[in-house]
């Protein structure tokens, strides 16, 4: 299964400056400036940032501000696209060393799916990150740009050495899901360092430190339940490797590096062939015809990719990612970026207009709450502005998944009223440190 | 072109809650039959006087009371259905006018309305009829499964409900769509047939022991009794305690909402049904455990809180207290090597 590219090049393409959490970057070309495939036009002014390169070759015709899927007005370039596919040389560099490989991912412009540069994943500043996971529970095996099956798994294992290396860790580890046996299939038997590798599944109490004894390897395969959702990280580092990250941490603070299959991909042919980071595979879903998987230019507008699928009925919502917690855009100019991993089409008929009732107790939302939480008391406390009350419930433990919501049969709200209590919460205690207990440690250093 | 933007999650499941009052109602209409069958028109009667009763005391109060009426999502008509149910068929027909508008006005809308009540309705509304006008309220005859052509059509069905219990396990049928949670029927249903088997198993070893008998295999031998149904048993498998059990503690608002909360909630209405029906009778036992138990759910939801995600369960702590305890000589361990 290979992804289809567009057939056409976009008229013009918009690429954000900014498309990582940290600082935006500085355009380095001006208006009337001819681009080419794979030139940098946005270079980073900070270590929390990563540079953006053209995916076109073109004018440019502004820099401006524009729609971005995150809802808001971004610092944007836009190119009028030309009809060549003329690039920039490609230098690719054997055998770099740890500091190139840094340098490499920052001029490459690789950034983590969720928004993270990927170095500052691998290599965060004060932090000893010994343990590196591949996270590709919510990607489909081939990610769009392989032939088969085998070629996905020894390329991601090679990139999981590259992340190793560069992150300066010994171990780690890609975490399949469990119901994905092409992947598992792929990833059977797959030898590294002369071992035949099993795919190992995450079980109770047996995390990646018993695979990592039990099969006597520093690089283990294993497969989970799919995880979805906005703030996963903290969760899934929980899940795989049993380390307890603490409120207002994050997985680099208890030394695991997670990346998605994206950045793996980006950081391997960013070492193999000198390319950067300028295309992203996508999918469509929704009440569409359309190829799969998509290859596409980061900047191309969602117009242009929609205009290739064939779509019954008339669109009523253009969703950014999945339809679980994916943001609804009013404009169909936004561009895909670096963050975009789906677009999702609904039509007229399928958009919800449902009224809230009462809560009825039913305890759905409990029971789908997969950090066991109370959403049922959470939502009236939000609402009615009893934030502290939340607070002591564990509010901030919510992983804002949105499964409570779905699962409400009296349609309220819930995630978008803990969302607004949990701000609340982040504004009033700006300066407030967790407190200790018997399983979390001061100072963000975690513990097992 | 304009396009919609709403905050997250984009689709939600198909249950609503209209949905699953309807799917109960529809549960609910081969009992319903087979009382009509039974019992001929003044169970028809009964039904559709309790169901109009209620939907039309909920229409004329949220008319009142100038707020959104609510009487298409079925809840008052499940209400007015599950009250016709307990009514037996000898009843004037006040009775269930009067018990559909006593759960709708005081049992629902007094409290609060839809997710705020304390009570199951039904429950106070019945509670109130069978002490106001108890005469008209005792059944004429109280179920006993004799024969299994009873659990059919029960021959000495006093409520409208206990005609038939096979017919209301399309209740179990709901549990398995996942209309009603499995959690409360399951513990309830449980604890009501041990109970009685316990009860028997203990009569036994003591009489026994009263003769003086000192063969152990003997003792053993009544370990057999927990696979017979026993003269208690048999006042169990009646309708009005699988409608108990799938119907009346199933009702969301008045069970807790912990998973924890919910497990001793459904073991606390079988052991309050199993007492009051083992010293009295399964009608009202079942009636009245259920009432009772509602009165303590709240309770038990505030005690069962979870804890913080990832902490220690007790018995995780006590385990690892134990296992400290224990000198690392006698434990099997693989030592890490880092």
């Amino acid at each position: 299964m290979e992804s289809k590219r567009l057939k056409t090049i976009p008229e013009k393409v918009v690429i954000p400056l900014k498309q990582h959490n940290g600082v935006a970057c500085k355009p380095l070309v001006k208006k009337g400036d001819q681009v080419l495939i794979g030139q940098k036009i946005g270079e980073s002014v900070s270590y929390y940032s990563s540079d953006v390169h053209s995916s076109v070759c073109g004018e440019v015709t502004g820099i401006e501000e524009a729609p971005n899927p995150n809802g808001n007005k971004v610092l944007s370039v836009v190119i009028k696209t030309t009809e060549s596919e003329e690039t920039v040389a490609f230098v690719p560099k054997k055998h770099p060393s740890q500091k190139e490989l840094i340098t490499i991912m920052q001029d490459a412009g690789i950034v983590e799916h969720y928004g993270a540069p990927t170095h500052t994943v691998l290599k965060p500043e004060g932090k000893k990150i010994d343990l590196v996971l591949i996270n590709a529970t919510a990607s489909e095996w081939i990610g769009g740009k392989y032939a088969t099956p085998k070629e996905y798994a020894s390329q991601m294992m090679d990139a999981l050495k590259l992340l190793m290396k560069a992150s300066g860790a010994v171990k780690g580890a890609i975490i399949v899901r469990k119901d994905d046996e092409d992947s598992i299939e792929a990833f059977e038997g797959v030898k590294v360092d002369g071992k035949a590798l099993r795919v190992a599944p995450l079980l109770g109490t047996r995390r990646l430190g018993h695979y990592f004894k039990d099969q006597g390897s520093n690089v283990v395969v294993a497969s989970q339940e799919r995880v979805l959702g906005r703030n996963i990280l903290n969760f899934f580092t929980y899940n795989v490797t049993g380390r307890k990250v603490a409120l207002g941490c994050n997985p680099t603070d208890v030394g695991v590096a997670v990346c998605g299959v994206k950045s793996a991909k980006a950081l391997y042919d960013a070492v193999h062939e000198g390319k950067p980071y300028y295309e992203t595979v996508i999918s469509m879903e929704g009440a569409v015809n359309c190829p799969e998987l998509m290859l596409v230019r980061i900047g191309t507008p969602f117009k242009d990719i929609v205009r290739e699928c064939t779509f019954n009925g008339e669109i009523g919502k253009i969703i950014a990612n999945g339809v679980i917690t994916g943001i609804a855009q009013y404009t169909d100019e936004v561009p895909v970026t670096k963050g975009t991993t789906r677009i999702t089409l609904l039509t007229k008929e399928q958009v919800l207009r449902d009224e809230s009732l009462d809560c009825t107790h039913c305890a759905r939302c409990v029971d789908a709450c997969p950090v066991s939480l109370l959403p049922t008391r959470l939502h009236v406390l939000a609402e009615q502005g009893r934030f502290d009350e939340c607070r002591k419930m564990h509010i901030q433990f919510c992983i804002e998944c949105g499964r409570c919501s779905f699962a409400c049969p009296s349609k309220i709200h819930i995630l978008q009223l803990i969302r607004y209590a949990k701000n609340a919460i982040e504004q009033a205690y700006e300066d407030d440190t967790p407190k200790e207990s018997p399983n979390l440690k001061l100072g963000c250093c975690g513990g097992e | 072109m304009d396009y919609t933007i709403s905050a997250p999650p984009h689709i939600k499941s198909k249950f609503s809650f209209r949905s699953i009052n309807r799917a109960k109602i529809l549960a609910l209409i081969p009992v319903s039959l087979a009382s009509v069958y039974f019992f001929g028109i003044p169970a028809l009667e009964i039904i559709l006087v309790a169901v109009l009763a209620a939907v039309a005391t909920e229409y004329g109060i949220q008319r009142i009371f100038k707020k959104k009426v609510t009487i298409m999502d079925g809840h008052a008509a499940l209400i007015g259905l599950m009250f016709a149910l307990l009514t037996p068929p000898e009843a004037p027909i006040w009775i269930p006018i009067f018990g559909a508008f006593f759960a709708i006005t005081i049992g629902k809308h007094a409290f609060g309305g839809i997710g705020s009540y304390v009570f199951n309705p039904v429950l106070v509304s019945w509670v109130f009829v069978r002490s106001a006008w108890g005469g008209f309220m005792t059944p004429m005859s109280i179920p006993n499964l004799g024969q299994l052509s009873d659990l059919v059509l029960e021959n000495g069905a006093g409520l409208l409900v206990d005609v038939s219990p096979i017919l209301l396990l399309g209740g179990v049928y709901l549990i398995y769509k996942k209309y009603i949670e499995w959690r409360v029927p399951l513990v309830f249903a449980l604890t009501v047939f041990f109970f009685n088997q316990t009860v028997a198993f203990f009569s036994a070893v003591m009489s026994l022991i009263q003769e003086g008998v000192l063969n152990p295999l003997m003792y053993l031998a009544t370990m057999f009794i927990f696979l017979e149904v026993t003269d208690e048993l048999s006042y169990v498998m009646v309708g009005i305690v699988f409608f108990g059990i799938l119907f009346l503690a199933t009702d969301t608002p008045t069970s807790p909402v912990t998973k924890n909360g919910r497990l001793i909630y459904g073991f606390a209405c079988g052991l309050l049904v199993s007492i009051y029906g083992y010293f009295g009778n399964y009608v009202d036992g079942t009636l009245y455990g259920i009432f009772l138990a509602n009165a303590i759910a709240a309770y038990i939801e505030t005690k069962t809180l979870p804890a913080m995600f990832g902490h220690e369960s007790l018995l995780e702590s006590s385990y690892r207290r134990i296992m400290k305890r224990i000198p690392s000589s006698l434990k099997f361990e693989v030592i890490s090597d880092e």
